[in-house]
């Protein structure tokens, strides 16, 4: 079995305080997901995501603060808009659209943030690499 | 053919006095059509006036207002060109105060040939012609009906004969930006053919055009790899109205949703977790 690379894009606020939460309980989970912390999830454009994915990541995660929770109001309402039409366009383009993962994780939520990155890492390494599939 | 044209132009006739110019299509020297303004000064030119093949007149349109933009213009526009002109209009790229639309609205022939959804107008209080039933690009059908590796082998293929002209960007009258993605090294690799995969030329540019793409064909008109990209566009035009209840041109004073925080019910659409 290979062992998949996933990119979680954590918002500051919430998630990678969630993340934190995790760590601070020393809860289990797989060491796939490298996290970059960005200051909210509204920041990660179609473009970043696509580009991750170019780069050779098998999983893109976006992780930010609960809808109404956002430290700038409404930075996740972006998201809420563009991701769930980014992963259409992945459907239509015959990329697997569970490639690219959606959720809200708060500060508090650090068992939730276990929760969710052994799942998807489970999720994506039920997929072929990525690259493998765009030669 | 020949009914819609001489009631076009008794039309434009009408107008012709009380506007600046009308644009319309003329053909021209050696049989060809192209967007042409017409004015009061020279009425007889509107015996070269044309309906076919159509041209993005939107964009004539946004050329002539940025010029002149004071000018009283009236424009014959077909479905999708007054759904391009509302779309740029609610994109700040021309006021249509002083616009008159004349609708044209297409026959079935034309509709045969553009497989177009929706071909006539809506808000033109001028019209000319009896408004048909639109058809559904077989294609998004075809496309919805691939397998995942089926899809992704399709457009594989496809996209390995785009020559990254640009052409599909340059002539879509939704593509205005002064700086475009598309340019942009980050995004978009340059010097390289065939494009490598996943194509982010592409891609991007079906994200840029969600709730923007009218669905005129222009830019699988002009490609000369014959590539149907916009059946991605169309696809994706079905969701954001599922989704968030919007249609390009379909309303004038709705705004579109990338330019609005999520409204109540909207994300239960989504698909989102909760
Ligand atoms: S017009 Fe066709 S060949 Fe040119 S960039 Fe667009 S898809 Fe590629
Ligand atoms: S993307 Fe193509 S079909 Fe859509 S508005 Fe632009 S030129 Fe027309
Ligand atoms: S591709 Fe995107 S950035 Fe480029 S002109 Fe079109 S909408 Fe603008
Ligand atoms: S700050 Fe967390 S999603 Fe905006």
């Amino acid at each position: 079995m290979y062992e998949p690379k996933i990119i979680g894009f954590l918002c500051n606020w919430c998630s990678y305080r969630g993340a934190d939460t995790a760590g601070m309980a020393r809860m289990k989970y797989p060491p796939n997901v490298k996290i970059i912390r960005v200051p909210c999830s509204g920041r990660i454009s179609p473009e970043l995501v696509l580009r991750t994915f170019r780069e050779g990541a098998d999983g893109v995660m976006v992780l930010g603060c609960h809808i109404g929770d956002c430290h700038y109001s409404t930075g996740n309402h972006r998201t809420a808009k563009r991701m769930p039409v980014l992963k259409k366009l992945l459907e239509y383009s015959g990329i697997e659209s569970e490639r690219l993962y959606i959720n809200w994780v708060s500060a508090a939520e650090g068992e939730k943030f276990a929760t969710v990155i052994k799942d998807f890492t489970e999720q994506i390494s039920a997929l072929p690499p990525f690259v493998e599939t765009m030669k | 053919m020949s009914d819609r044209l001489s009631s076009l132009r008794e039309t434009i006739e009408k107008i012709l006095p009380d506007v600046d110019g009308v644009i319309a299509l003329r053909t021209g020297p050696g049989g060809i059509v192209a967007p042409y303004l017409f004015s009061k000064e020279h009425p007889g030119e509107l015996a070269e006036l044309a309906l076919w093949p159509k041209e993005p007149v939107p964009d004539t349109l946004k050329i002539i207002l940025r010029a002149h933009p004071d000018a009283k213009l009236a424009i014959v526009c077909r479905g999708c060109e007054e759904r391009g002109i509302v779309e740029m209009f609610k994109h700040a790229q021309f006021s249509l105060e002083n616009v008159t639309l004349i609708g044209l609205q297409c026959d079935q022939q034309e509709v045969e040939s553009c497989q177009c959804f929706k071909p006539f107008t809506v808000h033109a209080k001028l019209t000319v012609g009896q408004p048909v039933e639109g058809v559904r690009d077989p294609l998004m059908a075809k496309v919805m009906a691939m397998s995942q590796p089926e899809k992704l082998a399709f457009w594989k293929e496809e996209f390995s004969h785009c020559i990254k002209c640009y052409g599909c960007r340059n002539i879509c009258p939704q593509c205005f930006c002064n700086i475009c993605a598309l340019e942009d090294e980050k995004w978009v690799e340059t010097g390289r053919l065939p494009m490598p995969n996943p194509s982010m030329y592409h891609m991007v540019r079906a994200m840029h055009m969600t709730a923007k793409c009218v669905g005129c064909h222009e830019c699988e008109e002009t490609c000369p790899a014959d590539i149907p990209m916009a059946v991605q566009f169309r696809l994706i035009a079905r969701d954001v109205k599922e989704m968030f209840n919007y249609e390009p041109g379909a309303v004038m004073d709705q705004k579109p949703p990338q330019l609005l925080v999520l409204e109540e019910g909207e994300y239960e659409n989504t698909g989102l977790p909760h």
